[in-house]
This record gives C-alpha cells, structure tokens and sequence, in this order.
C-alpha cells in the first residue's frame, strides 16, 4: 500500500524533483507536495484505488501529513481495504 | 473624492483610527497603525533615492507587512510590483529587470532573497523591511502623484515566452475598487477575506475596497487554505462575512468543508471570478450553505472587473453563470468575426470594454499595447480605445453575457492565466527538447491541467523528472505540465502544423485510473 500510494504521489502530483524520492517519512504538507487541489487529486485516486470513500471529517492534516499516516487512516478503513487490493 | 489609492488608508484612519484594518493569526493591526508604519516606510524609500513613479518590488505574502509596503510605496508616490515569494528565482530576475525595479520591499524571513534579487540593480537599490523601519517619523505624508500615475504592476503569462506587466493607474485601480466596495455592500462590520496572492488582481479587492468600507482584512494563514474542513473551521472562527477567491477552492469547500457543521452566519457574500465554476459544484455548494449571496464576477487583469452576476437563489446544475452584465462606469459589447455588433441570442463574438478601469498598457510593450488596447470599432467622432478581452461570448435575451471559449491558446490554470506559448519557450530552453507542445487537459473538478507532448533531440533519453526540475527554474508552479509525455515524433495537420487539436482529444498516455479526474464520488 505504501508503494503504491508513494508511486502515485511521486509520478503525479510532485512537481519539483529536488522533493523526490518520496520517502515513507516525508512531510507531504510542509514540503508543499500537498495543496488543497493536490490533496483532492489524491483522494479521488486513494477512493478508486482502494474502494473506499473518505469522509469530509477525515481529510485533516493528521490523516495527510506523511505516507505512513495516510496508510494508517486506510488501515482503519479496513473492510474495503482489504476488498480492493492488489 | 479619492483619487489615489492610498487616500483610501489616510482616511479611513482619520475616521476611525482603531477599528482593526487587517487581522492576521491572533495579531490585529489598526487603521492608525497601518496609517503611521506605511509613512515610515515611505520616508525610508524616499531616503533611498526612490522618485515619483519609480517601481518598487513587494516580496512578501499577503500579510500586515506587505499591506504595510504597498501603501509605503504609494505614499512615496512610486508604483508596487508584487513579486510571488512562490515563483522560481529566474521569473523573479526577470520582473525585476524588466520593470526595473530598483529597491524592493520584503518581509523579515525575505530580505535575503530581496538583497540577491536586486544584486546589480542600478541606483538606489537596496531593500527595506517593512516591519522594522525605525528611524523615520510616522507623521502624515504630503500626498504625492496624480491620478494617471502608476499604481501598480501586475505580471501575467505573456504567449512569448516572458511574463508581461499590466500597468494599472490610481484611476484605473479606484473605478472598480469604489465600484467592488459598493456592489459587495462593504461597510466597516464586515471582516472580508481573499486566498489570492498580492500578484494576482483579485487581491485588489480584499486590499483596496476593505480599506475603502473601514473594513478588516482577514489573512488566511498558512496551511489552512490546504483542506477544506480547516478552511470552514477558520471561517466560522474569524466570523468571515465576505469571502472572494477562484472557484475551485470553493468547490473543495462544496464537496469536502462539511459546512452544515459550522456557524457560517455571518457570511454573507460570496464572490469567485478567474474561471468557470463548473455548475454541479456550484449548485453543490449552495445547497450546502443556501444563505450567502453569490456573485460571478468577470474581468481580465488588463480591466479590472468588468461584468457582474448575481446568482438567483434557485438554480439547476445545468448550464455556467453568465458573467452578468457590465459594472457601473463601464460599458461592454461584443465584435462577431465579421465585425458586427452582438445583439441577438445566439450570435459569438469576442467581448471588447470600455470604461476607465482599462489598463495603462503592457510595461514596456508598446506593440503588445496596441494589440489589445485598439480604437473603438463603432465610434469614429473622436478617438477612445477600447480593450479586446480574447474571450468569446454570447449575450442572452435579458442582456446577460455568457462566456464560451478563448480565441488563442491561454487557459486558465487554478484561476491563473496560462499562455501555452510560455510553458512552450520554458520547455524549448531544454538543450535535449526538440518539439514541445502543450495542450490543456479538461478536468471536471479542477479545471484544466497542462499535458506535454515532448520529442528529444536524436540520442537522448528525457526524464519526466529532467523536465519538470527544467520547468521549476523557469516557471511558476501552476505553469509547470503535470502530465509529460514523450513521442518519437508528433501528430501534424495536413498543413504540416503540429496537430494541436487532435493532441487535446488524444488522451492516449495518461492513465485513466490515475489522471481521469472526472468528478467527485458522492
């Protein structure tokens, strides 16, 4: 999951590459990697990619700082998780 | 009567020189504050050497120091040139050669920057801090300059691959920020707030037509504006009652702010301009907070506003707002290509204005100037230019005009103005680019997106990441292509021309599970 949601961010929503190699750790939102329009284009995909639908109440700073906090939010989304993989 | 900008400051504090002017975090600045610390800041520029119509470089986001700097630079009868801290250093080298600004006006965190871009500058040069000007005194300033002086110069993308200046009078500025104020209903209880960059024209109204009502300018702080629920939160928090910016930050609020759950009372008026709002968001985002009145309003850099809409309160998801009809003081037509006047449903034709928003001209373009700023097509008694928007539009049985489409290649990217033929040049400055044309993609929800089409010089394997890093030194970020692809050769007409139409159907490249954006699920 995590190389997934790291292939996607590095191929279609980095536009400086000094910002690349997207690590696990890297500060999606102080690195200005996120913005409000980058952000929805990634909820659109993690919605298609992994079958769930994320909440207005869940697109907060904490679920979308880094790609682990963003695997660990999909995480307890379990259910559909599981459904979509792969 | 106010007939330079910052009039509208030294008044304002006459009247009520402790009503907040602009609140930014938990620090609030009054009137008389911003009043007596933009004479400071002028008196240091005019130590400086700086001379009446002299530019003056502001670099700093929208924030009590920048507001602080452009009035210092009015006050020292000069004109402002914001400078987008985000932009990339070589865009900024070239606004601040071409307009030649000698001295620049940063915030703290940027005098270095400031110091760096000016290297080299001819007399005076130098940067000043606008917050730490301590040495001069903060009495009223003699008023300098007349009102068909400069007041500011914003740059836009420029189809020749450098961005232009468009130069805008005290005049030019006041006819729509006196209008703005009174269309918006401004009064000194409002607290009004706009996300846009001090380089982009929207800002004018949150600045200009506040200070003109005595009323507080908000300062979205930074990362709010990142999502949408944070955005509601600061909303409701800072009792937002005006609220002007481009539509796709207010389809995100639509679709993800959660807005039922916040006491948005006291807002009251909505504004976007820039772009289109794709009608489904918009419906979406009146439903979910049905008690603002919303406007559309339309106008290139180069006119300020121009057109006005209201947007009635019951309305179907179907076709886009018109822009409405011309604002007061201001007169709009459109030219169909045989030269005729647009007078019936039905009938395309490119929007012309006149009025005295109209801009100076181009910095330093004087044939740029005469492209757009041309005599007036149906009056032959004495002469008047008008301005040729590019924008195509068709008027409705009410008098309401309706925009349909550009007669050139710029699109508009997050509300910006993108010529194509910029990100063109920015990518032919690749030694190992042989071709490159750049076509927009349709997104439904974000609007456009830039794809580019790229063939290398023979023997060289380009990367996506060799072009974009490529891209960052010229181009701001919104101008950079998000989708790069490479082609052995490209499509061409039977002419021999790069097919460009056929490249803007042809979604061959991108994959749809990641790049066709198409709408919001739910």
């Amino acid at each position: 999951m995590e190389t997934v949601i790291k292939d996607y961010i590095s191929r279609e929503l980095v536009r400086d590459p000094a910002l690349l190699p997207v690590a696990d750790e890297t500060s999606l939102l102080e690195s200005g990697i996120l913005d409000s329009l980058s952000l929805l284009q990634l909820v659109v995909f993690l919605e298609g990619r992994f079958g769930i639908t994320v909440g207005d109440a869940d697109l907060l700073p904490e679920n979308f700082a880094t790609v682990n906090t963003i695997c660990a939010y999909l995480r307890t989304r379990e259910p559909a998780t599981q459904a979509a993989h792969g | 009567m106010a007939y330079l900008l910052q009039r509208l400051l030294t008044e304002a504090a006459t009247r009520q020189p402790h009503r907040a002017a602009i609140a930014s975090g938990d620090s609030v600045m009054t009137y008389e504050e911003l009043d007596r610390l933009s004479n400071k800041v002028a008196r240091a520029l005019l130590r400086m050497g700086v001379a009446s119509g002299d530019r003056v470089g502001i670099l700093a986001p929208k924030s009590a120091a920048s507001v602080i700097g452009l009035y210092g630079v009015l006050k020292a009868g000069a004109c402002y040139v914001p400078l987008d801290p985000k932009a990339p250093l070589q865009r900024l080298r070239y606004v601040v050669r071409d307009s030649a600004a000698t001295v620049i006006v940063a915030d703290e965190t940027r005098a270095a920057q400031a110091a760096e871009l000016i290297e080299g500058a001819e007399q005076p040069g130098g940067v000043v801090v606008a917050t730490t000007v301590t040495a001069e005194s903060a009495e009223p300033m003699p008023e300098r300059g007349i009102e068909t002086d400069l007041a500011y110069i914003l740059y836009t993308s420029g189809s020749t691959g450098t961005p232009k200046g468009v130069m805008i009078s005290h005049r030019n500025s006041l006819a729509f920020v006196e209008w703005a104020a009174a269309a918006a209903g401004l009064s000194e209880e409002d607290r009004v707030c706009s996300p846009a960059p001090l380089h982009f024209d929207l800002s004018v109204f949150d600045i200009f037509s506040t200070c003109l009502a005595g009323a507080c300018l908000a300062v979205v702080p930074d990362g709010v504006a990142t999502f949408p629920v944070t955005i509601a939160q600061w909303l409701e928090k800072e009792r937002i009652s005006v609220w002007y910016s481009v539509p796709s930050v207010l389809t995100l609020l639509g679709c993800y702010g959660s807005l039922p759950k916040f006491d948005l009372s006291h807002l009251r008026t909505v504004i976007f301009a820039g772009e289109v709002f794709p009608p489904k968001y918009l419906a979406r985002l009146m439903a979910e907070m049905p008690h603002p009145r919303y406007f559309n309003w339309y106008g290139p850099t180069e006119t300020n506003v121009c057109t006005a809409f209201e947007v009635p309160k019951r309305r179907d998801g179907g076709e886009p707002v018109p822009i409405g009809k011309a604002c007061a003081n201001t007169e709009v037509f459109a030219v169909t290509s045989e030269g005729g006047l647009v007078s019936q449903p039905g009938e395309v034709g490119e929007l012309y204005v006149r009025g005295p928003s109209l801009m100076r001209g181009y910095w330093g373009l004087p044939a740029k100037t005469g492209e757009v700023l041309v005599p007036h097509p149906f009056r032959a008694e004495y002469d008047e230019l008008v301005y040729r928007t590019g924008d195509l539009v068709t008027v409705e049985a009410d008098g309401n005009y309706r925009y349909v489409g550009r007669r050139d290649a710029m699109v508009k990217i997050r509300g910006y103005r993108v010529e194509l033929g910029e990100v063109e040049a920015a990518l032919y400055r690749h030694p190992a680019v042989r071709e490159a044309v750049v076509v927009p993609v349709r997104d439904e929800l974000l609007g456009s997106r830039l794809r580019a089409v790229i063939t290398a010089v023979d023997g060289v394997r380009l990367t996506r990441e060799s072009v974009l890093a490529h891209c960052r030194q010229w181009l701001p970020g919104y101008m950079v292509p998000e989708i790069v692809e490479f082609r052995e050769g490209l499509p061409r007409t039977s002419t021999g021309k790069v097919d460009r139409a056929g490249l803007a159907q042809d979604q061959q490249g991108s994959d749809p599970q990641t790049s066709g954006l198409t709408s919001v699920s739910r």
